[in-house]
C-alpha cells in the first residue's frame, strides 16, 4: 500500500469535492488573466519582477519543485520515481528557468533548450528561430527531427514526457494528487485518438504554411520584408494566430491546467499535445512497452486508477497482454502501485505479441 | 441454448465472457445477490481505506452486461432441482436452464465461538462486509483481528489506517506457517509490530465478550481479556454450498462441489468453478482452492466445457504472490511441504526485508522458491521447477528471474543453508 494514496477517495480535493471545483475555477481565472490581460504585470512589478511572464515562470518553477519534493517524499521508495522526479525538477530549474534568465543577462534572447518542435510550434518558424545563433538553430532541428525520435524508439516517449518536459513536469509534481481523475472509459480513449491527432495535423499544417509563406517573402530595394502573395500571407498568419490562441493558450494553459482538479493532470498531454501525439506514434514502433506477468493480476484496479493518461491498464493485466500504448508517458505509477508486482516498464526490442483476437472482442480493444 | 451462471465473481464473469466468445447467440443469465456489477474481491481493503473508490474495483465498464448480452438477475438461489433443470430463487421465481454453472464462491468460516452473534463482530470478505466495516471503522477505537492469514493482515492494515488501535491474534507460533518458514514469519511479524500493531502469536481465541448486545472485548485461550469494540474474524473461507445439501449435487466433506477434470459435477449439464469447486490440486488432492487466478482460470475453462469442447482443467506448478504491508511476496513450487531430505538455501540482504529461499532435494534439484521484498517473475521460477534445475545452475541464473522496477540495485546473496 502506498501511504500517500490511502486517503485519495476520502479527500474532497482529490475526488472532485467542492474545494476541487473552487480550485479549478481559480486556476481558470489565473490563466485567463495571464494570457489575455495585463493585470498580472502589476503583480509582477509588485514583487520586483519585470513582467507577468517572469512571474509565471517563477510560480511554475516553485510549483514543480515543491510538488516534486512532496512526490519524492511519498513515492521516493521507488528509485524510478525518484529518478524521474529529480530530472523533471532539474530540467525545470536549469533548462526552462535559469538558462533563459542568464541568457537575458547577456542581452540575448532567452532560449529553452528543453523544448522541441512541435511542442514549441515557433521553433520551426523561420522568422522566430533565425533570430538565434546558428548553434541553437542546429540544436533545435537536430533535436526535434533526429534525437527526439531516436530517444523515443529506444526508451519510449517517457524520456521527454515524464523526465524532461515542463508540461509533464507540472503534471507529475503539483498535479500528482489529481492523477486518478483521468477518465478510463473507452469513449474518452476514442475522443483522445481523434483530438490529439487533429492537433498534430494542425501543428504540421500551421508550420508548413508559415515556412512556405516565409519562403515567398523577400527583401525589396527599400529593405522591407514583403511578399507578392498577400492573400496567402493573410491566410497563413490567420492560421498561425488561431493555433497560437486555440492550442497554445487555451488548450495547454487554460484548459490543461484549469481542469487538473476535475479531469486529472494530463488533459493537455493526453488529448491535445502535438509532441505527445508525434512521439506516441514513434513509441508504437520502439522498444518500450509494459510487460505483464501472466495470471498474477488480481484485478484490483490500482494501475488503471492511478494511470494519469486514462489507460485501462487492468484490462491488459488481467488478460496477460504485454502492451504498447501511444499515450503512455511511462510514469511508472501502474507498476509502482501494483500490489502483486505484475507490471514492469521494459526496453526490449523483441515484443511478445500476446494480444488475443478472441479476447479483443470481449474487451473492446 | 440457455446457460445459467450462479455467481457474479471472478469465475462466473470469466465463464460468461468466454461463453460469449464461443457463441454469439447463446442466452446467458447471471444470478447473484451480492452486487449489481462484478467487482474484485481482492481489492476490498483498498476501498475501505480510500485508495480506490467503489467503482475503481469493477474490472469492466458498467455497460459490460448490456454490451455482452448477459441477463443479470439480482436474487439468491434457494433451491436446485437437477432433474427438472430448474432453479428456485428466494423471491419465489423459478429459472429454467439448459446448462448450469455453479460459481457461487465461498463465505467466511466461523467456528461458533460464543459471542459471535454480537453487534461489532464480523468478517471482511463480501461487499456487505465492506459496508459494515466502513461504518464500524468510523467509531471504533480498538479492534481485535483474529486469524493469521492474508485477509487478516490486510484487515489489520486498513483498520490501522482508519486510526484504530489493533490487536492481531494469531494461533500459530509464527506468522503464516502455511506460506512462510520461521525466519520469514519473524521478519513479517517484526514488520507488523513496526507498524504499531499489537501482534499476539501463539494466542488462541476463546470467546467474544459483550454487554447489551455489543462487543466489549475478547477472551483468549489463556483467559486474558482484551477490550475492544470491534472483532473481525479472518480464519478462512468455506464453500457457500449449504443450499445444495439435499439437491443431489455431490459435495465433499468440506462442502466443496466435487468437480471432475472437466469441472463437471455428477450431473451432465451442471458444472462448477471457483471457490466452491473441489478441484484437483497440484499435489493430487481434491479440494476447493480459493485463489483469484485459479478462479479466473477455471471460469475460462469451464466455458469451453459448457459448450461441449471437453477441456481438462490441469493445475500446474503452484505459485502465488501477496503483500504484507510494504513487503511483497512471491512463491513458486513446493516450499513448505517438508519433503524427504529437502534443504533450504536462504539469503537475507542485510538491513532490508529482502530474502531469497530456494528449497531443493538431496540430489540438488530445486523444487521451490519463497521470496520476500523484491519482485520476481514467477513464470521463470515455475519454469525452473518444471525443468528440475540444479541449485547451482539456479543460483547462477537467479538474476534472470528478477522483476524489480528499473534502477533497483540487484541483489546480493549471502548463503545460509539449513
Amino acid at each position: 500500500m502506498q501511504n500517500s494514496l490511502m486517503s485519495t477517495y476520502n479527500s474532497p480535493l482529490k475526488s472532485k469535492g467542492m474545494i476541487a471545483w473552487v480550485l479549478s475555477f481559480l486556476l481558470f481565472a489565473f490563466y485567463l488573466l495571464i494570457y489575455f490581460t495585463n493585470i498580472p504585470d502589476s503583480w509582477a512589478n509588485f514583487v520586483g519582477l519585470e513582467s507577468k511572464w517572469n512571474l509565471y515562470g517563477v510560480l511554475y518553477t516553485i510549483s514543480i519543485v515543491a510538488g516534486g519534493l512532496f512526490f519524492i517524499n511519498t513515492h521516493g521508495n521507488s528509485r524510478y520515481q525518484k529518478f524521474r522526479t529529480f530530472t523533471l525538477i532539474f530540467f525545470q530549474i536549469i533548462f526552462a528557468f535559469s538558462i533563459p534568465e542568464i541568457m537575458g543577462l547577456f542581452e540575448s534572447k532567452g532560449f529553452n533548450f528543453a523544448k522541441f518542435w512541435p511542442l514549441g510550434i515557433d521553433l520551426f518558424n523561420p522568422k522566430y528561430i533565425f533570430e538565434y545563433p546558428l548553434l541553437i538553430i542546429v540544436y533545435t532541428f537536430i533535436g526535434s527531427l533526429i534525437v527526439a525520435p531516436i530517444l523515443t524508439l529506444l526508451y519510449g516517449k517517457r524520456w521527454y514526457c515524464s523526465w524532461v518536459c515542463g508540461c509533464g513536469g507540472l503534471a507529475e509534481t503539483a498535479g500528482d494528487p489529481f492523477r486518478q481523475l483521468s477518465s478510463k472509459s473507452v469513449k474518452a480513449w476514442k475522443f483522445e485518438q481523434i483530438s490529439i491527432h487533429t492537433v498534430l495535423l494542425l501543428a504540421i499544417l500551421s508550420t508548413s504554411l508559415v515556412i512556405i509563406n516565409w519562403g515567398l517573402h523577400f527583401e525589396n530595394s527599400a529593405g522591407e520584408w514583403v511578399t507578392n502573395y498577400a492573400t496567402f500571407d493573410l491566410i497563413a498568419s490567420k492560421i498561425q494566430g488561431t493555433y497560437q490562441f486555440l492550442v497554445v493558450a487555451m488548450l495547454s494553459g487554460v484548459l490543461g491546467v484549469g481542469l487538473y482538479p476535475l479531469m486529472g493532470s494530463r488533459v493537455w498531454c493526453r488529448f491535445f499535445c502535438p509532441m505527445a501525439a508525434l512521439l506516441g506514434l514513434i513509441q508504437k514502433f520502439g522498444r518500450f512497452r509494459i510487460t505483464v506477468k501472466d495470471e498474477m493480476c488480481i484485478s484490483c484496479g490500482n494501475c488503471s486508477t492511478y494511470c494519469e493518461m486514462g489507460i485501462d491498464v487492468r484490462a491488459y493485466a488481467q488478460t496477460n497482454q504485454d502492451f504498447k500504448r501511444a499515450s503512455c508517458v511511462g510514469c511508472g505509477m501502474c507498476a509502482h502501485v501494483c500490489p502483486r508486482g505484475v507490471l514492469r516498464l521494459e526496453n526490449k526490442w523483441d515484443f511478445r505479441d500476446t494480444s488475443d483476437k478472441e479476447k479483443r472482442k470481449v474487451f473492446d480493444f | 441454448m440457455h446457460y445459467v451462471i450462479i455467481g457474479n465473481g471472478v469465475a462466473g464473469i470469466n465463464a460468461a465472457n468466454s461463453l460469449r466468445n464461443y457463441d454469439d447467440e447463446a442466452k446467458i443469465t447471471i444470478i447473484s445477490y451480492e452486487t449489481e456489477h462484478h467487482f474484485s474481491r481482492t481489492a476490498l481493503m483498498y476501498v475501505l481505506c480510500g485508495q480506490l473508490s467503489e467503482q475503481c474495483v469493477e474490472p469492466f465498464e458498467r455497460d459490460h452486461y448490456e454490451k455482452m448480452g448477459f441477463k443479470r438477475i439480482n436474487d439468491k438461489v434457494s433451491k436446485l432441482d437437477p432433474d427438472a433443470n430448474k432453479l428456485t430463487l428466494e423471491s419465489g421465481k423459478t429459472v429454467q436452464f439448459d446448462k448450469l454453472l455453479i460459481a457461487c464462491g465461498s463465505l467466511p468460516a466461523m467456528y461458533g465461538w460464543p459471542g459471535s452473534e454480537l453487534d461489532g463482530v464480523g468478517n471482511f470478505v463480501t461487499w456487505q462486509d465492506l459496508q459494515w466495516l466502513k461504518e464500524k471503522a468510523k467509531t471504533a477505537k480498538k479492534a481485535v483481528v483474529v486469524g493469521g492469514g492474508l485477509i487478516g493482515i490486510e484487515t489489520v492494515e486498513v483498520l490501522l489506517l482508519a486510526g484504530i488501535e489493533v490487536t492481531f491474534l494469531v494461533r500459530e507460533d509464527f506468522y503464516w506457517p502455511v506460506a512462510l518458514n520461521e525466519t520469514e514469519g519473524t521478519i513479517i511479524a517484526e514488520h507488523i509490530r513496526h507498524h504499531k500493531v499489537n501482534l499476539r502469536l501463539k494466542t488462541e481465541f476463546a470467546e467474544i465478550l459483550g454487554k447489551d448486545g455489543k462487543v466489549i472485548g475478547v477472551k483468549t485461550g489463556d483467559g486474558e481479556t482484551i477490550n475492544c469494540e470491534l472483532v473481525v474474524i479472518c480464519v478462512g473461507v468455506r464453500p457457500q454450498t449449504d443450499w445444495l445439501k439435499d439437491s443431489g449435487v455431490a459435495l465433499d466433506e468440506r462442502g466443496g462441489i466435487i468437480a471432475d477434470d472437466n469441472l463437471q459435477t455428477n450431473y451432465d449439464n451442471i458444472f462448477t468453478a471457483g471457490d466452491c469447486a473441489a478441484v484437483m490440486w497440484f499435489n493430487n488432492v481434491r479440494r476447493p482452492e480459493q485463489l483469484w487466478y485459479t478462479g479466473r482460470d477455471q471460469g475460462r475453462i469451464v466455458a469451453s466445457n459448457l459448450i461441449g469442447m471437453k477441456k481438462i482443467y490441469k493445475r500446474g506448478t503452484f505459485y502465488n504472490s501477496a503483500k504484507f504491508f510494504d513487503i511483497e511476496y512471491t512463491t513458486a513450487g513446493l516450499v513448505n511441504f517438508k519433503l524427504d531430505g529437502e534443504k533450504n538455501f536462504f539469503s537475507h540482504e542485510e538491513g532490508t526485508y529482502y530474502t531469497v529461499r530456494i528449497t531443493y532435494l538431496a540430489d540438488n534439484t530445486v523444487v521451490g522458491f519463497n521470496m520476500l521484498g523484491r519482485r520476481w517473475d514467477h513464470r521463470v521460477l515455475v519454469n525452473w521447477v518444471d525443468e528440475k534445475r540444479q541449485l547451482e545452475w539456479v543460483l547462477k541464473h537467479l538474476h534472470e528471474a528478477l522483476y524489480d522496477e528499473e534502477f533497483m540495485p540487484t541483489f546480493t546473496l549471502n548463503q545460509k543453508v539449513s
